[in-house]
Parts: structure tokens; C-alpha cells; sequence
């Protein structure tokens, strides 16, 4: 790129202004990038909670389905998940962190009364009911942690473009815009001092071309002297 | 928008989200698992009524390359894994790269 320009000083001009918006706008994304790991930060802290209770309600969940498969059977804790009539279900929306759309996600339906749950109280015990229980917590669990897992993986994303745009404009951009600079710089300069050199040439030859005239001059004049 | 939770994985992993309400799973078996989980995860994927997919976190070993890096950065639906400790493995890889360091280092 360095040598396609023409040295002009139009082109130097524009060089200038466009090193200019670079700088500016490099400084920009620079203070963006740092805002968003801030942020980032944040929700990484939040994330790891949630992870933790998350682990947290899965064993409890697993452990209370286990102690009702043990003593209800299979068959049977099969049988009451089958009979449900109520689903859980999300609604996204979504909210802004410094441009980057995170969702937020609600849930409605998941936990339940038992009543709610459709199958029959008579038909099931209680291990049944518990691990129900523990596994609605789980899903509103599940809920949260893929509310800041997806806000993560936005937040991410928005780092890795914005990091890569400052690094363009800090190791390619800018450094080749200098070196057009540079390069338009010392070639006005040489046309420059070629020009100097040249009406240097022009006055010597002037200054040469004059004195001859005179000299010139004088022998006629001394001829004519002679001659009377 | 309303959309829904899915579960993969095995009957026994599956069975209590069923309890739980959730309707949206896809059962594959121990032995099976290599050749069914793909299909079933990509299905889900494409599924846009699926919000949040649930996975066991020993479970993505089984998917083959493509699925398994497709499942771990899609964000519509987003993958929650359980079981696995620290994090969905994909999430820590981003954050590498993303930051340079590891910050979910125990």
C-alpha cells in the first residue's frame, strides 16, 4: 500500500485527516473493549454463583429421583412423569449491556402445586412428589444459568470483534497511513530541493549569459576606441 | 415469544425433567449414543420452538466435531450442561481466547 500514492500535497492532506478519524476512533474501541470486560467481569462472577447452585440442585435432584425409583419402582415414576399436563415455558426478552443484546429470559409454569401436576395423589408417594419438587428447582436453576451463559457468550463475541478492530487499526491501519505519510513527505521534500537546485542552475546560467553580453559589450567598445 | 426447554440424553437422565414438566426430549441409549446423539442434538438445534437445550456434560463426548462446536456456541437455543463442574468446556475456551487469560481457573 505504502507506494501507491501519488506525493501530492492534496494526498497528504487527506493521509492527515484519515491518521486523524484512525486515532480518534482506535481510542474509542479501546475504551469500548475495556468497558466490556468490566462488564464481563461482572457477569463472569454472577455466572460462576450460579454454576455452583446449579451443581448444587442437580445432585439434590438426582438423589431424590434415585431414592424414588429405588422404592416406587420405574415403572411408576415413569408413569407420573408421563401424566403431566402443565409445561414449563420461557419468554425471551431482551436488554442492553453497551450495545451488546443480551436476553433476559422468564419462565412461568415451573414450579407446581401438587395438584397442578396431573397425576394422581392417590397412585404416587411422596419420593415421588420430592423428586419433582427438587427438579423444578433444577429447571428454574437451568433457567438462570442460561440467562447469564447466552448474556456470556454475546458479551464474548462482542469483545473478540472489538478487540480484533483495535488491533487492526493499531498494527495495520495506522502504521501503513504513517508510512504513506513519511513517504509523501520526503518526496515533497526532494521535489523541493530538486527545484531550488534547479533555479540555482537557472541563475548561474543567467548570470553567465549576462556577463558574456557585457564583455561582450566592452570589446566593441574598446574596438571603437581603437579605431579613433 | 414462547419457547420451550429440551432434554438430551439417557432415559434416566431424562426422566426427571419429564417429571418436572418438561415435554420436549429426546431419548438415546448408553450404547447407541455415538450414532443417535447427533442427529438428536442437531434436531433440537433446528428446532426454533427450543429455547434452552439440558445436557449432561459427560454426554458431549459422544457428539461428533461439527455438532458438538455448533451446540457449544449457539445461543438460540443456548446449551446448559450439568454435572460437569466448572463451566461449560466451550464457554472457557472462548473466554481464552477472548480475554488471553483463563479466568475460570478453580
Amino acid at each position: 500500500m505504502a507506494k501507491d500514492v501519488k506525493p501530492t500535497r492534496k494526498n497528504l492532506m487527506q493521509i492527515e485527516d484519515r491518521i486523524e478519524l484512525s486515532e480518534r476512533g482506535h481510542d474509542t474501541l479501546e475504551k469500548k473493549r475495556d468497558g466490556l470486560i468490566m462488564e464481563f467481569m461482572d457477569i463472569l462472577d454472577q455466572a460462576q454463583d450460579v454454576r455452583e447452585d446449579l451443581d448444587d440442585s442437580y445432585d439434590r435432584a438426582q438423589r431424590a429421583i434415585n431414592m424414588a425409583r429405588a422404592m416406587d419402582g420405574d415403572v411408576a415414576v415413569r408413569g407420573a412423569a408421563a401424566a403431566l399436563k402443565e409445561h414449563p415455558e420461557l419468554t425471551t426478552q431482551s436488554k442492553n449491556i453497551m450495545g451488546v443484546v443480551v436476553p433476559q429470559i422468564e419462565s412461568s409454569k415451573v414450579k407446581k402445586n401438587l395438584d397442578e401436576r396431573g397425576y394422581g395423589v392417590l397412585g404416587t408417594s411422596a419420593r415421588i412428589d420430592e423428586a419433582a419438587d427438587a427438579y423444578e428447582e433444577l429447571l428454574e436453576q437451568i433457567i438462570l444459568a442460561a440467562e447469564v451463559e447466552t448474556a456470556m457468550k454475546k458479551m464474548l463475541e462482542e469483545i473478540e470483534t472489538t478487540k480484533r478492530r483495535v488491533n487492526a487499526l493499531e498494527f495495520k491501519l495506522l502504521p501503513d497511513l504513517r508510512e504513506n505519510q513519511e513517504y509523501i513527505e520526503q518526496k515533497l521534500e526532494e521535489q523541493e530541493r530538486e527545484e531550488i537546485f534547479r533555479m540555482k542552475k537557472i541563475k548561474a546560467k543567467k548570470e553567465a549569459e549576462e556577463r558574456a553580453e557585457r564583455e561582450e559589450e566592452e570589446e566593441e567598445v574598446e574596438a571603437v576606441a581603437a579605431d579613433d | 415469544m414462547s419457547q420451550e426447554i429440551a432434554v438430551v440424553g439417557a432415559p434416566d437422565f431424562t426422566t426427571g425433567f419429564r417429571l418436572a414438566g418438561v415435554r420436549r426430549f429426546a431419548e438415546v441409549d448408553d450404547d447407541e449414543k455415538d450414532e443417535q446423539l447427533d442427529d438428536a442434538v442437531s434436531e433440537m438445534l433446528a428446532d426454533d420452538d427450543v429455547g434452552i437445550v439440558v445436557m449432561h456434560d459427560e454426554d458431549l463426548n459422544h457428539l461428533s466435531r461439527g455438532v458438538r462446536e455448533d451446540v457449544e456456541t449457539s445461543v438460540d437455543p443456548v446449551l446448559v450442561t450439568l454435572g460437569g463442574g466448572a463451566g461449560s468446556s466451550g464457554l472457557r475456551e472462548q473466554i481464552k481466547r477472548a480475554i488471553g487469560i483463563d479466568l475460570m481457573e478453580e
